[in-house]
Formats: structure tokens, sequence, C-alpha cells
């Protein structure tokens, strides 16, 4: 059995400790969360937030689309960006449906979540486990919730 | 079974790697004028930013290595169908049991005097990325004849290798095949604030000796909406990048059917069930408008390799059809476009410093989409991809295409809410699980 990112974004308080850890783990020690592979979503005018990250999906789409062979699977299962192939040509940036591929512009680099080589930040940063580390299987953990917590965005729009 | 592979570009060395990890004892064999290399990373050789032995996918060695018979440095002259045989310069030819025809695309060079002369680069191969290394230097003068994906995938080496440059388009806008004119026009505003000089609607008409430099003549093309420089555009380097042809001629005489490419059914054979076809030289449908096409872009090349290379280790798959997708950055502006993104009836968004969107639209489904913004604002957000996945996904979006619609830039929150998801995750192109 695997370990996941399990999320539940019925708890997450939107304290962004999550893309703090991660960006440190990400930049090897600075508080960047513009350097984050995890992103708090806010919903409902800044009332309601969900965490965001790679999926660690099958099909694998940065891997496959990559030209030079530079995104492995690790024993996690996590997909690996190597800094030594990669040479910044995005394809993997559009090649991903989940849009969890970042682009390091000071690198001109590929960036994602690496599942911490198996001991996640985030979760351990997340004060109420809103993202824990557990054996399962990857779901859509935000769907059912984003839809709930928009209703207001929809009603502004008149499509409610 | 004997697998023989025509060409080692993206869709050949997908093909192969795909085979071999399915049926690691397959006998098979690559038949290339070219050793495999990586098309999509040639600009960054070009502007040294990684060495040449990071433009290689694999090395001869280690094919060898994989017990992949080697036929490279030959070039393919012709095929008997009958004999199952494929027919090369200098030798008997390799015989085969099936086989995939990968043989790609060769760049064009509009048909004007002057263009075959010295100080006239193309920008398609290895040999050609080399030429050009040769040939730049700061300070230069660099004209690009075509300002097409080719073009823009070259303009930041060139600007940061200190060269000043000018691009010349036929059609009215920049990036015709990628970009609607709303978008292209954002993106030629932002470069001539960098100090590109861009000349649209506007006909290479021939290519003069101007004392050590090149003179490009223009003409006005016909709908063109700028007048062009009478004098012309001077250039110490002239780059053509007008177009590419797949590589066919040499099965003229093959009696395979061919329209634009090589026709394919939907498990990617040819009018011949032993020969399939992959990448620039097939012809293939259009996932997204089910319309056929040559879709010559390096993802659609890799999932037809794949497909091939499965179905050569004896799994045969549906293949779902190519999807078109592009992105640029130039001066710090990045653009990218989604299936049928030129469609008619499309949404749209613009936003201060840059930003816009297009949404096209069939029913409440996203079929195409563009993106541009700042590079550095665009890297911060998930939505490039968000608006891929919301195309390849064919999500109903119900109530919240009405938010997209509203609120262009609210990707996330219509793609979460919406359940593209739950969607995406059990799609994989083989069906086999990753690391295939």
């Amino acid at each position: 059995m695997t370990k996941v990112l399990h999320i539940t974004p019925e708890r997450c308080t939107g304290c962004l400790r999550c893309e703090l850890a991660c960006s440190q783990m990400q930049t090897g020690g600075s508080f960047q969360p513009a350097k984050s592979v995890i992103r708090v979503a806010p919903l409902e005018a800044h009332t309601s937030y969900a965490p965001y990250t790679c999926f660690q999906c099958a099909e694998a789409w940065c891997m496959t689309a990559c030209p030079v062979d530079a995104i492995s699977i690790a024993p996690t299962g996590a997909k690996v960006v190597s800094w030594e192939r990669c040479t910044g040509c995005k394809l993997c940036t559009i090649a991903c449906p989940y849009g969890t591929m970042f682009l390091d512009l000071d690198a001109h680099k590929a960036f994602k979540c690496n599942l911490c080589g198996g001991d996640p930040a985030c979760a351990r940063a997340c004060p109420v486990q809103a993202i824990e580390w557990l054996e399962g299987e990857t779901q859509d953990w935000l769907g059912a919730f984003a839809a709930e917590r928009a209703q207001r965005d929809l009603a502004s729009v008149g499509a409610a | 079974m004997r697998h023989v592979v025509v060409g080692a570009g993206t869709a050949g060395f997908n093909a192969i790697t795909t085979l071999l990890s399915i049926d690691p004892a397959a006998d098979v064999t690559l038949v290339s004028a070219e050793v495999p290399y990586a098309r999509m990373v040639l600009p960054y050789y070009l502007s040294s930013e990684i060495e040449q032995a990071n433009v290689y996918t694999i090395s001869p060695e280690r094919l060898a290595g994989l017990g992949v018979k080697l036929e490279l440095g030959r070039q393919v002259v012709g095929l008997d169908r009958s004999a199952k045989r494929l027919l090369l310069d200098g030798s008997a030819g390799v015989e085969y049991d099936d086989l995939l025809i990968a043989t790609g695309s060769s760049s064009v060079r509009p048909p004007v005097p002057g263009i075959d002369g010295p100080g006239v680069y193309d920008h398609w191969t290895l040999a050609d990325t080399e030429a050009l290394r040769g040939a730049i230097r700061p300070g230069a003068e660099v004209a690009i004849v075509g300002a097409g994906f080719i073009a823009f995938t070259i303009v930041n080496p060139l600007l940061h290798a200190g060269c000043r440059l000018t691009l010349i388009e036929r059609e009215p806008h920049v990036l015709p095949r990628m970009l609607n004119a709303g978008a292209a026009e954002l993106l030629e505003a932002w470069l001539s604030d960098h100090g590109v000089r861009i000349h649209t609607g506007a006909a290479l008409e021939r290519v003069e000796d101007a004392g050590g430099k090149k003179r490009l003549v223009l003409g006005e093309a016909p709908d063109s909406r700028l007048p062009t420089p009478d004098s012309g555009v001077e250039a110490d380097v002239v780059i053509v990048a007008t177009g590419i042809k797949p590589n066919l001629d040499w099965l003229r005489d093959s009696g395979l059917d061919v329209g634009q490419g090589l026709l394919v059914d939907e498990r990617l054979r040819t009018s011949d069930s032993a020969i399939y076809a992959a990448g620039d030289v097939a012809e293939i449908t259009d996932l997204v408008t089910g319309q056929r096409a040559v879709m010559a872009i390096e993802t659609a090349a890799m999932e037809q390799g794949r497909i091939v290379g499965a179905a050569m280790a004896g799994r045969p798959l549906f293949y779902p059809g190519g999807m078109l997708m592009n992105v640029i950055e130039a001066a710090g502006l990045q653009a990218a476009s989604f299936g049928d993104w030129a469609g008619a009836g499309a949404s749209e968004g613009f936003a201060a410093g840059g930003h816009y969107r297009r949404y096209v639209w069939a029913g409440d489904r996203l079929t195409g989409a563009v993106i541009v913004g700042p590079a550095r604002q665009l890297a911060g957000e998930n939505d490039m991809g968000m608006l891929k996945g919301l195309v390849q996904s064919r999500k109903p979006l119900g109530p919240w295409k009405q938010l997209l619609v509203e609120r262009p830039f609210e990707v996330k929150k219509a793609f979460l809410a919406a359940g593209t998801v739950s969607s995406l995750l059990p799609q994989t192109l083989l069906g086999l699980g990753s690391g295939v």
C-alpha cells in the first residue's frame, strides 16, 4: 500500500503553514510561498480554504511529456524532476492537466511535489490535520468541497 | 516478429522505449539518418544553457545495450511492401514484419531569390543549431523570417546572446497557428517594448547581399495592415522559420494512402495494416474537433509513439486523437493555447499588465483556450495546466461555465468545483499504469 497526501479541506483554516514548509523544502531553507508546490485555494471570498497539490497521477503526464527524460518515479511513487537534465522547456507545465507542475523562473527549471522523499513537510506543518500522510489511494479531495463553498460565486454570476 | 522503426525523433524513440518496456526481448531495428536527440531542447543548446550532451535522448551505445539493432546515418529511399522490405541507400535494406514510419518533417524555405545563399540559416535540426551557434554573436542583427512557434523558441536565446532581433511574418499577426489576433497583439506590443522589431503582413520577396550583410526585400502581403519598410531589413544573420513539411517523398511509389500526411486509422495503422505512422508524418484525428490533421507537436508525437510501441508489443490500443497544445515565453511574456483555441463563439477576458484569456465553448464544455500573461505571474498560478485539463477531460462544466465566462481569471475555482479532477484521475494513455 502506498502513502498519499490525504487532504480534508473542511479542516483547513488557511494558515498557509503548508506553503511555508513546502517552500523551505523546495528551496533548501528559505520561506518563499512562491516556491511552494502546495497551494491553498481561497474559496467563499476568503472564508474557506483548501490545499491543492500534485496527485502523483497514474499517467504522469509531466513525465511522459518530458523530451529529455528528466522526470522519474521515486520509490514513494512521487514523480521527481532532475534539475541535472531539465532544460526548462515548459512542456510539462502544459502537459500536466492538474496545473501542479511549476516553472522556477530564476533557475529556468521545472519543479513539482516530490513528497519530500517520503516525509512530506506540508503534512508535518499542518496544525489541524487537513493534510495527512496516510496509506490509501489518491482521489479528488477538493471537488465536492469547492462546489459547496463556491455557491456564492455562482450566485454572483447568476448561475446558482 | 521483426519490428522496424524509421526515425529516431520523439515518435520513434517513444515507440522503441514503450515496446521494450513491455517486451524487453523484442527484435527491433532503428533506422535513422540522425542520432536520437530532442528537438524541443535545441533552443537551450543554441543559448549554451545546456551542453550538447544534454540534447541527446539516448546514446547509440545504450540503444545497442538494449538489444536494438542500429542503422544510423542511413537514408530510407523506398519501401517494397510486397517483400516487406525497407530500402536504404547503399545496402540491401531491412526486412520487417511490422514497421513504424516516423520520419518526421523538414523545414522549408520560401522559393525567393537569394534564399539559399550563405548567411541564411534554418533552425530545425541539430546540425542547424550547430551552424547557427557559429554565426550569432553579441550585437549581431538577426532577422527571423516567419514568426511562428519555431521562431519564438529562439527569441530568448538570441536576445540573451545580445543579438538585435527583427521578426518578419507574412500573416497579419505573429504566431498565426497558435494565437488569435487579440493575444498575438499583446505579445507584439510586449516585444516591441523589449526592443524587438516586428513586421507583420510582410512577404519576403528576395534576399540580397548588402556590403557584408543581407538585405531582406519585403513586399506587402495581401492582407497587410502595416506598411513594410521600403529599404528592406538589413541583417548579419537571417534565420528562415517559415514552416515544415512531412518527410514523405521517399514513399511516393509505396502506394500508401497520403493526405496532408500518411493517413492512419484509430490504431495508427496506415492503409497497409503492417505499417504504422506516428509524429509529424501522420495525419491523425484532432481529439477536440474530430477533424483530420497533421499535428506536428512534441506531445502528440510522443503519445503516438507510445501507442505504436504498445501495439508492436502485442497490445493494440485505441488512440483517442491528438490535442493541440503549445507554449512559448519571450522576453518575460508567456503564451499558451490548447485544443480548438481558434474556434468561434469564444468568451474573453483582459486584465492590465498583459493578461488575456480566450475560452472556446461547445455547450458547457471548454474545447479550446488561450492564455497570455507575464511569465512571473503565470508561474504562480495553476491556471495554465488546468485549462489543458478542462479541454482534455471534456468535463461538462454546468453552472461553472458561467463563472469562467464572467470571471475568466478564476480558473481554479471552476476547475475544482466542476469535479474535473475526478474525470482526469482514471485517464491514462496506454491504460497500463505509470512507468510505461
